[in-house]
């Protein structure tokens, strides 16, 4: 039975943001449609249409050529539409069997919850992800403790389980790892056999190329073009995506250079946390470091006890005297600045201004009273030198799209004029145009003097913009690429713990 | 479910059961024991109530106007004169004004989406003003024999109270294992993120309120009965009193988290702290510091504990 659903001029407004304005969409039993568009071009809304979490304000859905109303999640969820949320929709307190079946939990004859059958269909679902699980996943652990990845693959998880027939998967893929996305693409296969509908949305082109078989773009609010996967080519898809003619290009290889003759800017010897297990290297002053791996091997540990945040043994010594740095005010003071992954959490007050956000780690800069003026006009410069898209430095920040928030994160460290800086997956989430300029600003930075240390999930990235990288597999640098050595198939297999090639 | 420090409030409860026992030896006589169960019930009962509100994400500052308005309806309506008949009547009347007054503050938070503690803030000046219009000086009461039911019973040796507990808990057992139970740790958890799981989040907002209501209508009763008489002022103090007994009691103050055994826990350890100051013979002016300190400690421990072990790793 073929079913199908459309999106016809699909406009919502938020207060008096345009998030869409002409949204088309149409998906069918059997295939996976790629839902493109750089950050901000309304993908997220969009899928938000679609299963009834947003009331839209013009336009019409149609299902099957009749025309619908989804006016809540319920209504979506009861018409056979399902969604992968890219903020989760988990509750951290309930364990991962509650938070899959809630609202539809196995009951007893006496109307309490059937503890064993909720644990048996739980098992059962956990099954299809089996093996790409980093810890012991039992249907009784708390969905807050669990890393990120695990948390998406619940997400996943509870979509399926009330066998939906179109799964809406909304940068479902962002925070897994390789082997988590092989295994979701060959469920997406066998979904694809069982006549069910997917609709994914992902920034990463590659994975749009191996699993969609159409694509619709969204730019602005407006789908500017739709068609067969086989039709078109990576670089035709991303001019639509970006007004620009400024096709990217993320590769600096020219530019790369020798810095073993610079001065060293950390060196970290042996340095152990929960998840580092005695982790030592060295970078000089100008390098742009990468640190690769699968997600979850303790790269965050490592840049978090290099921030002086969380507790650590071992010796490091920062511009060549020894520290150690118990708080991140002293990691400050020694000139690091640490941009976290998590913008929304650690980055940002997300209801308060840009200005705010630019101004609030360098007040103390500005001496008693306050120097106002120059603290806005410090904030107006490097707003500039960061190309903000923005109606202004007095609009809070979750006025801006992620991108943008990401520069704002950036920005307010650099506001410090720090001269080592820590990334933490910082392009995770970023539209294609917005990542283009970022690894141009690193470059520059870089160019400036800047170090950097640069944790990244996207193997590409760290291939083409770092001078060395640092594989990290279950605590520890198994491997060291650079020059030649530094490809894409090498970072991979290291990150699998799999060779030692390349190694120093 | 996060598994709560449900060993702290227990720790907390012995403590003061064996300093208590110390000061007053015969705590454990029949006579004793009932006397003091009947005094701690009404707050028990607040508590309650006020754990599901915080469970669901919620918080109930209006309780204490409810037993209010609630004692003195008994008081004036059924007086010291009055038949069972009549008396029943307005236990049943007392019960829906409570559920109502919860479901106006329900109302205000679930549909309207204002903040609790604004809303039961407000009602809570509405709730206590109504009582002084109903009562405006003490006085009043209910039928001496029908008090003493509620006084003097103690079925096989018991204190009534005791099965009111149990009643209490094993409803609460019972619920924590329906879906019920499920969407009221949802909602507190995140409730944007249950309503995208299609969980009827604006109902079950409503409905912790009612309960909340409800079971401070109950207290009202009790309180009622335990003293016989009318005051429109009773309620007041035992709202603060509640919510500390949930805090006492391991819940999270941001929701979804916790249960209803350790807030009943909670409210027993503060009731008996009433009683150890007042054994101890403290100067009257200075109860209320002495009795601030212990709760401020009591709370302060878990976190106390936390800092060492971050400290030690």
């Amino acid at each position: 039975m073929t079913k199908s659903l459309s999106a016809r001029n699909i406009v919502k407004h938020y207060g008096g943001v345009i998030a869409l304005s002409d949204g088309n969409l149409d998906v069918r039993t059997g295939e996976v449609v790629a839902l493109i568009g750089a950050n901000g071009s309304g993908k997220s809304t969009m899928s938000k249409v679609i299963n009834g979490v947003v009331v839209l304000d013009g336009g019409q859905l149609l299902l099957d050529d009749k025309p619908v109303n989804l006016s809540s999640p319920q209504a979506a969820k009861n018409m056979g539409i399902a969604t992968v949320f890219q903020e989760l929709s988990l509750i951290p307190q309930m364990t991962v069997a509650e938070n899959i079946w809630l609202t539809r939990e196995p009951m007893t004859a006496f109307g309490t919850v059937n503890r064993n059958a909720l644990q048996e269909k739980t098992e059962q679902l956990l099954s299809l992800f089996r093996g790409t699980y980093k810890t012991e996943l039992r249907p009784d652990d708390t969905v807050g403790s669990l890393p990120p990845d695990e948390k998406q693959l619940i997400e996943i998880l509870k979509a399926i389980s009330f066998n939906p027939w179109m799964i809406i998967l909304d940068e479902a893929t962002a925070s897994l790892d390789s082997r988590q996305v092989q295994r979701l693409f060959e469920l997406i296969k066998e979904w694809k056999k069982a006549e069910k509908a997917i609709v994914f949305i992902s920034h990463r082109m590659e994975e749009i190329f191996r699993i969609a078989d159409k694509y619709s773009v969204l730019r602005n609010g407006k789908t500017v073009g739709a068609g067969d996967m086989k039709d078109i080519n990576n670089k035709e898809l991303v001019k639509l995506m970006i007004e620009k003619e400024s096709v990217f290009s993320f590769s600096r290889a020219d530019s790369k250079n020798e810095n073993k003759d610079k001065p060293v800017c950390m060196e970290v010897r042996n340095l152990q946390t929960d998840s580092l297990h005695g982790v030592s290297f060295c970078i000089h002053e100008g390098e742009l470091v990468g640190i690769g791996g699968l997600r979850g091997q303790g790269q965050r540990d490592l840049l978090l006890s290099l921030f002086g945040d969380i507790p650590y043994t071992g010796e490091m010594s920062i511009f060549e005297s020894n520290r150690k740095l118990r708080h991140p005010r002293e990691a400050m003071k020694q000139g690091l600045a640490l941009i976290p992954g998590d913008r929304a959490r650690e980055g940002l007050l997300y209801i308060r201004s840009i200005l705010e956000n630019l101004q609030l780690p360098s007040w103390a800069q500005y001496g008693f009273p306050l120097r106002i003026g120059k603290a806005r006009k410090d904030a107006e410069a490097v707003g500039a030198s960061l190309n903000l898209k923005m109606a202004g430095l007095a609009e809070p920040v979750s006025s801006l799209s992620g991108g943008n928030a990401q520069k704002v994160v950036l920005g307010k460290w650099l506001m410090r004029k720090p001269r080592l800086l820590l990334l933490d997956d910082p392009t995770k989430g970023v539209d294609v145009g917005t990542k283009a300029e970022f690894y141009a600003l690193l470059t520059r930075l870089c160019s400036e003097g800047k170090t950097i240390l640069f944790y990244s999930s996207d193997d590409e990235e760290l291939v083409g913009l770092c001078d060395r990288v640092l594989v990290i597999h279950d605590g520890l640098i198994r491997t060291e690429l650079s020059g030649a050595s530094l490809t894409k198939e090498n970072l991979i297999a290291a990150s699998l713990g799999a060779s030692n090639e390349g190694a120093v | 479910m996060v598994r709560y420090p449900a060993f702290f409030p227990l720790i907390l409860l012995v403590l003061s059961i064996a300093i208590n026992l110390f000061l007053q030896p015969n705590m454990f006589d029949r006579e004793t024991l009932n006397s003091n169960m009947r005094v701690f019930l009404p707050l028990i009962l607040l508590t309650v109530g006020q754990a599901i509100v915080l469970l669901g994400g919620g918080i109930d500052i209006s309780v204490g106007g409810v037993v209010s308005i609630v004692n003195t309806i008994l008081a004036t309506r059924v007086g010291l004169d009055g038949s069972p008949e009549r008396m029943w009547q307005f236990v049943m009347i007392s019960l829906l004004v409570g559920a109502l007054a919860g479901a106006i503050n329900g109302f205000f938070i679930a549909y309207l989406r204002l903040q609790p503690i604004i809303t039961t803030y407000a009602t809570s000046f509405l709730y206590a003003g109504l009582a002084l219009f109903i009562l405006p000086n003490p006085g009043g009461g209910i039928p001496a024999d029908i008090a003493n039911l509620y006084r003097t019973s103690t079925p096989l040796g018991l204190p009534l109270a005791f099965y009111v507990i149990a009643i209490l808990l094993m409803v609460w057992i019972y619920i924590s294992s329906t879906r019920y139970g499920k969407y009221l740790f949802a909602v507190g958890g995140k409730a944007t993120a249950a309503y995208e799981t299609a969980v009827p989040v604006t109902w079950i907002q409503l409905s912790i309120y009612i309960i909340s209501g409800f079971m401070a209508a109950l207290a009202g009763i009790a309180i009622t009965m335990l003293s016989g008489s009318g005051n429109a002022e009773i309620g007041g103090q035992m709202t603060l009193n509640s919510i500390t007994a949930v805090v006492i009691g391991g819940n999270a103050f941001s929701g979804g988290i916790g249960g209803v055994t350790g807030p009943v826990m909670g409210a027993v350890t503060l009731s008996l702290l009433q009683n150890i100051i007042s054994f101890a013979h403290i100067n009257t002016w200075w109860e209320t510091l002495a009795k601030a300190m212990i709760i401020v400690l009591a709370l302060a421990v878990p976190g106390i504990i936390n800092l060492v072990r971050r400290r030690r790793a």
